[in-house]
């Protein structure tokens, strides 16, 4: 009755790619796209000596760190010249579309971040060689300009020179004690303190990142330091995020399902208390019962840990993912839930926005990567590719679109997912490909001209209300463009920059990949079709 | 052991269960492979109602004639009819006549928890069939009324050969699911459907894949060509076909073997695979037919395979009882947080200190299944 034979019959021949490369040790070096090849560049690691004694104990995140070029701007600069696509990494939050809400020209993300960013690239590209030799030699009197990259193993936070071939970390930072879990940074900050670091133990600190650059020993230093021995709140720190133009506010999430809202620029550095939960099933929000006190506020977002959390670029919008499954919508002013959906099943991992915040990316334990529509408020796509769970994922913003003539009504996106199957992912969302499926009658033959559509796109959802999981028939599929195994081990974050795509993984290993030279890919050789979104479930990304 | 159970209940304070009983099992010298599956099985919670109440009803009937079902039954009734919440039990009798009844359990040999859950459930089938058929003779009332039939169920012959409709016990109730072979000519097209009924499925398992994944690959559809050629009815002759496994009626309890221990020819002996299968604590099946979709399981059970060799080793088990995550290893019961079960994934490194890796999951199914 037990149905061994019958089980090893059939699923012996089943693994084809996913085996073979298993088995070979080796990794590509390249990966290639329809607009061209992605080159390794370069790896950034940790001092090896660390790697057996933080095996496994905490799981890597990466922030993308773009120093100008005055210590401590005092005065705020007009625009950010640093942007990247902020995902399961918490990056330095670019607000090149401000409103976010705008119209259809502001939707062409690639080309109008890209065109944007050109002279920020001249400029990263010029303090190259400068900036590396400065850190390596004489770091102690740092003040130079420069793109950092922050990544925490084990108790220790990392941080590399993005621009230099060298792997080891320019410097690092132990934690006596506790492992750091998260961070952000947050280039216009005021008064220096820029990168935030959330601990296991809850426990919150800001600093200075130039400040850290600049000294020679192997703690923090001039930390400002919140929720003491997690005073407030004892349970890990998951996520932390600086609320875009927020004049230092920021965000911490943690295991327990709370977030804390924190403002920096506050007197007083007593701790607060909060009132009891009423009822862990339900969101509430309750302010601290002193005002001059930090946290300013707890968000009671639910039962379980709060996995990830992410602002829309405007700052209006908190998403949060989690341990219950559900992607939830917040409007971060008036604290109102907005929307918000069921992951197909399991823990949601991470979430991220589109530059302009019309789409959401979450990614999860069922492996697949879901499309969120703002406007639909409705899963429009579920891309189906990764062998394992999706820990990371995030927009492209500097990718333009072949296809990109200005007609307007042909408005893509280019967004990538990795997870813990090793692979990368990238992907492309075109909206106006996108066909509603049909409800197909039960037992009958598939019909695509009768039948009614399904429920799932059917129903106007009142606000504020959480949806369920769809069906799998009624969400259409997409299937990767590129699957590309990045590192031996299961990956935790992704980003996107001007130059190149990062990956990291669980066990501190960061990959730099460099985009295809722009002169030599030559975009109409693109086959565009491959890359549509279409409504095969071909499983697994086999092509 | 008394501070251990007490340790466990002020861990759980007034948030223990009411009428719930942990209880560690005392190893026999390499029974942890029993121990482990047996936990998992207590905490089945509709297998241990049916087994308690098949306890109550036959009590009379089973003194006169033991078997492993009576033993086992026994041993449900003695933990959950304990007057303390905590504690060890000497699963004695069950052990003795394991080892009497099947000369594969006798040696302090290290076992293999799955071939021994495989074994005992179909001893359990067995004695409920012939129980059921005697029953039936009885009553001389073989048609009608008496045990209801699976439409469309397997041919198979029973173990004594008769070659009669299956009787559906209640462990067919709970564990038993259908699968349907579906091999399509390629020169006539004809589908042709071949139904098998499943207690557990055996999943071949990547390194750092997921379950889903690994489901999948379950159903990938498979060529047959050159050697493996398929006799199509039709054609009269034998054609080359795509095969494609489908779950065509899920289980209420889906039990899930990984396929953790492999024979590797080269080596002409078995390996452990470490392999870090990731499992989420919610599943839905992707390779169901249709009415079948979106059914969602919630992991309630893991026996975890501990060492580095298939050859030795230990069991523990992982179970989750009103909402609380517990980990018993063989006497000793503790409780764990959820998160924990996330370390019993595997490794994705070959070597690797982390040996305790999830090897049979169970799954119940949250949403009705009839």
């Amino acid at each position: 009755m037990m149905n061994n034979t019958s089980n090893g019959m059939i699923s012996a021949p089943s693994s084809s790619s996913a085996t073979a490369n298993t088995q070979s040790p080796g990794i590509k070096t390249y990966f290639k796209t329809p607009e061209g090849k992605y080159k390794l560049h370069y790896e950034k690691t940790h001092p090896s000596g660390l790697l057996h004694y933080t095996h496994g104990k905490t799981v890597t995140q990466v922030t993308i760190a773009h120093l100008k070029e005055k210590p401590a701007p005092s005065t705020p600069t007009g625009t950010s010249s640093s942007s990247s696509a902020s995902s399961g990494f918490r990056s330095a939050t670019a607000r090149l579309l401000g409103g976010g809400n705008g119209n259809r020209a502001l939707s062409f993300v690639g080309s109008n971040g890209g065109s944007k960013n050109v002279n920020t690239n001249a400029r990263i590209g010029a303090s190259f060689t400068a900036s590396s030799s400065s850190t390596s030699t004489t770091s102690t009197n740092f003040d130079g300009k420069g793109s950092y990259l922050v990544f925490n193993v084990g108790d220790a936070i990392f941080i590399s020179d993005l621009n230099s071939q060298d792997k080891d970390p320019v410097k690092s930072i132990h934690i006596s004690n506790s492992n750091p879990m998260c961070h952000a940074f947050q280039p216009d900050a005021k008064d220096g303190h820029d990168l935030l670091i959330g601990l296991n133990t809850g426990d919150v600190y800001t600093v200075s990142l130039r400040q850290q650059l600049q000294d020679v020993g192997k703690k923090l230093v001039s930390a400002q330091h919140y929720n003491k021995d997690g005073c407030v709140n004892n349970s890990s720190c998951t996520s932390i995020a600086w609320v875009p133009g927020g004049d230092g506010t920021f965000i911490v999430a943690h295991a327990d399902g709370n977030l804390y809202v924190y403002e920096k620029n506050k007197e007083g550095a007593t701790d607060s208390t909060f009132s009891a939960i009423r009822d862990p099933t339900q969101f509430s929000v309750d302010k601290a019962k002193y005002s001059k006190s930090n946290p300013v506020a707890r968000w009671h977002i639910g039962q379980g840990s709060v996995n990830c959390i992410s602002f829309s670029n405007d700052g209006a919008y908190l998403a949060t993912v989690g341990r219950d499954g559900y992607l939830r919508i917040f409007d971060f002013s008036t604290q109102k839930l907005v929307c918000g959906v069921k992951s197909y099943y399991g823990a949601l991992l991470c979430c991220a926005w589109s530059m302009d915040g019309k789409y959401l990316l979450t990614g999860g334990e069922d492996d697949l990567v879901q499309v969120w529509s703002m406007e639909d408020r409705k899963v429009v796509a579920w891309g189906e590719g990764h062998n394992s769970w999706v820990s990371g994922v995030a927009f492209d913003s500097y990718w333009s679109s072949p296809n990109s003539d200005g007609s307007g009504d042909n408005v893509m996106y280019r967004f990538g997912s990795v997870g813990q199957d090793t692979q990368l992912l990238l992907w492309d969302l075109e909206m106006d490909e996108i066909v509603v499926p049909l409800r197909r009658p039960p037992g009958g033959s598939p019909t695509y001209s009768t039948g009614s559509q399904s429920a799932h796109w059917d129903n106007i959802v009142p606000m504020g209300t959480l949806q369920p999981a769809p069906c799998m028939r009624d969400v259409p599929k997409l299937s990767p463009v590129v699957a590309h195994r990045v590192h031996t081990e299961p990956l935790s974050g992704l980003i996107f920059t001007q130059e190149s795509v990062i990956t990291a993984c669980r066990e501190g290993q960061i990959k730099i990949w460099t985009r295809p030279d722009t002169e030599s890919s030559s975009c109409s050789e693109t086959n565009p079709t491959t890359s549509k979104l279409s409504l095969a479930s071909k499983v697994g990304g086999s092509s | 052991m008394g501070a251990a159970g007490s340790k466990l209940e002020k861990a759980l304070g007034d948030q223990f269960p009411e009428g719930e009983r942990y209880f560690g099992f005392e190893n026999f010298g390499n029974t942890c492979y029993c121990n482990s599956v047996l936990q998992a099985l207590y905490f089945c919670v509709p297998f241990r109602e049916q087994l308690l109440e098949y306890y109550t009803s036959n009590k009379s009937v089973a003194d006169a004639e033991e078997n492993l079902m009576t033993c086992l039954a026994d041993l449900f009734s003695q933990i959950s009819s304990q007057k303390k919440k905590t504690g060890v039990i000497a699963p004695k009798r069950f052990v003795q006549r394991l080892k009497k009844q099947n000369e594969l359990f006798r040696s302090y040999m290290h076992q293999d928890a799955h071939e021994f859950l495989n074994y005992l459930l179909n001893e359990v089938v067995d004695i409920l069939e012939k129980e059921a058929k005697a029953t039936k003779t009885e009553h001389e009332t073989s048609s009608s009324s008496s045990p209801e039939k699976i439409a469309n169920g397997p041919k198979a012959p029973l173990a004594n050969g008769v070659h009669k409709e299956p009787i559906v016990t209640w462990v067919h109730n709970i564990f038993q699911g259908i699968l349907t072979n579906e091999t399509r000519c390629l020169r006539c097209e004809t589908v042709t459907a071949r139904d098998e009924t499943f207690l557990d499925l055996s999943l071949d398992i990547e390194q750092n894949s997921s379950i889903t994944s690994c489901l999948k690959n379950f159903s990938s559809t498979e060529t047959l060509h050159a050697e493996d050629k398929f006799f199509c009815d039709k054609c009269c002759s034998l054609q080359e076909a795509q095969k494609r496994m489908k779950i065509k009626k899920p289980p209420h309890i889906l039990v899930i073997h990984l396929k953790r221990f492999k024979y590797i020819e080269q080596l002409g002996r078995y390996k452990k695979l470490s392999y870090r299968v990731v499992f989420p604590l919610e599943l839905k099946l992707s390779n169901t037919v249709e009415p079948y979709a979106d059914i969602e399981y919630s992991l309630f059970a893991v026996v975890v395979h501990v060492g580095s060799g298939p050859n030795h080793g230990h069991y523990v088990s992982l179970v989750k009882s009103h909402n609380h995550w517990l980990f018993f290893d063989d006497e000793n019961v503790e409780m764990i947080e959820e998160s924990a079960v996330q370390t019993f994934f595997g490794s994705s490194q070959e070597y690797s200190s982390n040996t305790d890796h999830g090897y049979i999951l169970f799954y119940e199914s949250l949403t009705p299944t009839k």
